[in-house]
């Protein structure tokens, strides 16, 4: 039966339905909704484990460690809690525990705007913590795509090892539609990591061989196990090649957009191609070489200052046009007289 | 003969550690080991959480599951597999820099929780690992690399911070004064609920040799002379008591100000002032005059009521009228009114 839900609830749900026992949070707008739906759940279902935690050092730490105890266990958060978790964020890449970190967009840098919704995290997601690592995030743009997008996201995390990262904006979590998510079926892989109470295992963000010994002063091991790492985050992600791509044939121009900018400009659909990247991270380099041959034009829409332009013009080594949309302001007519200025501009 | 079968938990082909000749880490490795053995705890049943620094590195060497956090974050961590997985036996093995300074609210918040786990903290006052900067423990006036004229704020007192909210229990031991050093660990292990021992240890190295030590042991000396030992259980521990502060039920909080009934003069209606309504509408608190009400054939003064502070109506509620009518619909009683000072009665039409 469809009922009438917003993406924070559909969120949580995919969570429950890919078998998440754990949450840990912090309140920070526009992902408190998950937050307080997982202190209700857990209430009701006592194998389901809530914490509030003090901070969001705290939360993201305790959701690596749920998951290294054997629970899936996720995080949400927005852009300012998500930059106190990457402490824990290159850990949990370290000790490779498999879990979920939502990330709800909001305009920054700091504080920024708490209830603007922003796309502005991208180069946060990729790297924000110390070292070499490969997240695999995704990002949804409908309610019920983001129930879907949360166990693929679950399910990236048990084959790759790793955090997943989930993004979403203030808009999204917030937007609120019809979706039938119990008649959605989806695959939900289980539990891949041995929980804790087995073994001789050490789970150290210290530098260490393939069997947990530490190694701080042996390059070899470390790029053992560094290349092993990399190795099976590229060969998961690759199962999820996520995109959406509305071609139109009489089109010169090729629009780009991800998460809400691409239902805010779907309308334009009846001049323009449209593509929409779904796995933001690793980088579609293949889909975007190949879908971009046949277009003059690109232009990157997004609600940042051109991050996913940039990965683009790595992607694809040409340059292309960007239409940043900043501190929330994502009007349609607005986009269109940008692109309509590109337009002349390239010509 | 000596019980040695405490080593099936520890990695002995990891030895010789890392830690420095002296350094007082590998006591309490070793002694937490060998209670934990006769406890019957092992790789089945329990798991290590450290932080990072010297200390952090004790969980590498226990022969069960160990999680080696990031620097700060050992006892989340414990919480949060204690949570998931009640069965096993949480055990945090960290330093006092890791636990007291960056970890500090984490200490502050999973000790309010009160998860069943059991914190050791070798505080050795010092950052040893990274050359000895002077660190949450360190005394006042203590020469470090970092305080090279003598550290010049108070130390963190853990025995009064862990020993404010109860449930606690906060044992403070040496690795010098072994048989009670063993009876903390011991005890700590039991207790059902966060437990926390504060073993102050050496750093001779880093620490004592600036000091003017030549050797471990006359730190252990310098331990004896600064501490000594309680008997008991206590409430709390003094700053220079080594022994255990434990208390399990948790404190009632009671109201700070007990509301004392206000006594009540009474006053014969006929000696009170007579008001007819058009006198009573005087009274409606503009330029500063008192508020009155009419209430059944009484006048009350009720300008101390703080939903009518300048103002001259609360809603519906006017200064300066009868309001028989309007308090019988209201959604309160009239009981709200009778704790304000009657000052007249009404005259009847």
């Amino acid at each position: 039966m469809k009922k009438l839900l917003s993406g924070n609830e559909a969120i949580f749900k995919g969570a429950i339905r890919a078998g998440a026992r754990y949450f840990a949070g912090y309140p920070i707008t526009p992902s408190s909704e998950i937050l307080q739906q997982a202190s209700l759940y857990s209430e009701e279902n006592p194998e389901f484990r809530f914490l509030q935690a003090e901070d969001e050092i705290a939360a993201a730490i305790a959701t690596i460690s749920a998951s290294l105890a054997g629970v899936k266990s996720f995080t949400a958060t927005s852009g300012p809690g998500f930059t106190l978790m990457q402490e824990a964020l290159g850990w949990g890449h370290a000790v490779e525990a498999p879990c979920v970190f939502i990330n709800s967009m909001r305009v920054g840098p700091s504080t920024g705007m708490p209830t603007q919704p922003a796309q502005s995290d991208l180069f946060q997601v990729k790297g924000g913590s110390a070292g070499d690592y490969y997240p695999i995030a995704f990002y949804p743009n409908s309610v019920e795509e983001s129930f879907r997008l949360t166990i693929t996201a679950f399910n990236a995390a048990e084959e790759s090892l790793s955090p997943v990262i989930l993004l979403a904006d203030a808009f999204l979590s917030h937007l609120n539609e019809m979706a039938d998510l119990d008649g959605i079926e989806a695959e939900v892989v289980p539990r891949t990591k041995e929980p804790l109470g087995k073994g001789h295992r050490l789970f150290t963000g210290t530098a260490h061989d393939r069997m947990g010994n530490v190694k701080t002063n042996d390059p070899e091991a470390y790029r053992d196990w560094l290349n092993d790492l990399k190795e099976r985050h590229l060969t998961t992600a690759d199962k999820y090649p996520l995109y959406e791509y509305i071609p139109r044939k009489d089109s010169e121009t090729l629009l780009i957009a991800f998460g809400i900018t691409s239902r805010i400009i779907s309308s334009l659909k009846e001049r323009f191609s449209i593509f929409r990247p779904i796995r933001i991270y690793p980088v579609l380099e293949r889909e975007l070489k190949e879908i971009t041959e046949h277009y003059r034009h690109i232009i990157v829409i997004e609600g940042n200052d051109g991050q996913y332009a940039s990965w683009v013009e790595w992607a694809i080594g040409r340059k292309v046009m960007r239409v940043p949309c900043l501190g929330g302001g994502f009007k349609l007519q607005w986009i269109q007289s940008q692109i309509e200025e590109r337009l002349k501009e390239g010509k | 003969m000596i019980d040695r079968s405490y080593k099936e938990l520890l990695k002995l082909g990891r030895f010789p550690h890392t830690w420095c000749p002296g350094c007082g880490i590998g006591a309490v490795l070793k002694n937490v080991a060998m209670a934990m053995k006769e406890l019957g705890w092992n790789n089945q049943n329990t798991s290590v959480v450290s932080g990072i620094g010297c200390s952090g590195r004790m969980a590498g060497y226990m022969n069960l599951d160990a999680v080696h956090t990031p620097h700060g974050r050992a006892l989340t961590a414990a919480e949060a597999i204690k949570t998931v997985r009640p069965d096993l036996n949480v055990v945090v093995l960290s330093g006092d820099g890791d636990l007291a300074s960056i970890g500090g609210n984490h200490l502050l918040h999973t000790s309010r929780r009160n998860p069943d786990i059991t914190v050791f903290c070798n505080d050795n006052e010092i950052y040893g690992l990274t050359g000895g900067q002077a660190g949450p423990t360190t005394p006042k006036g203590t020469k470090t690399i970092t305080s090279p004229r003598g550290e010049h704020y108070q130390p963190l007192r853990l025995n009064r911070i862990l020993t404010t909210q109860a449930p606690y229990f906060y044992a403070r031991t040496t690795v010098y004064h072994l048989n009670h050093f063993k009876a903390c660990i011991r005890e700590a292990l039991l207790y059902k609920g966060f437990s926390f021992v504060d073993i102050i240890s050496d750093c001779i190295e880093l620490n004592g040799r600036r000091l003017g030590f030549k050797t471990a042991h006359q730190m252990f000396k310098w331990f004896d002379e600064r501490f000594h030992m309680v008997e008991g259980v206590r409430d709390h521990l003094k700053d220079d008591e080594l022994g255990i502060a434990k208390r399990e039920v948790e404190a009632e909080v009671k109201a700070e100000v007990e509301e004392v009934p206000m006594e009540k003069v009474e006053v014969k209606h006929e000696d009170l002032k007579t008001f007819t309504r058009e006198e009573l509408k005087h009274f409606d608190g503009a330029e500063g005059k008192p508020i009155y009400i009419g209430y059944k054939g009484k006048a009350y003064d009720i300008s101390a009521s703080p939903l009518f502070q300048g103002e001259k109506k609360m809603r519906c509620h006017i200064a300066g009228k009868d309001l028989t009518k309007d308090i019988e619909i209201a959604p309160h009683g009239e009981e709200l009114l009778f704790k304000f000072p009657v000052v007249g009665r009404l005259k009847e039409k």
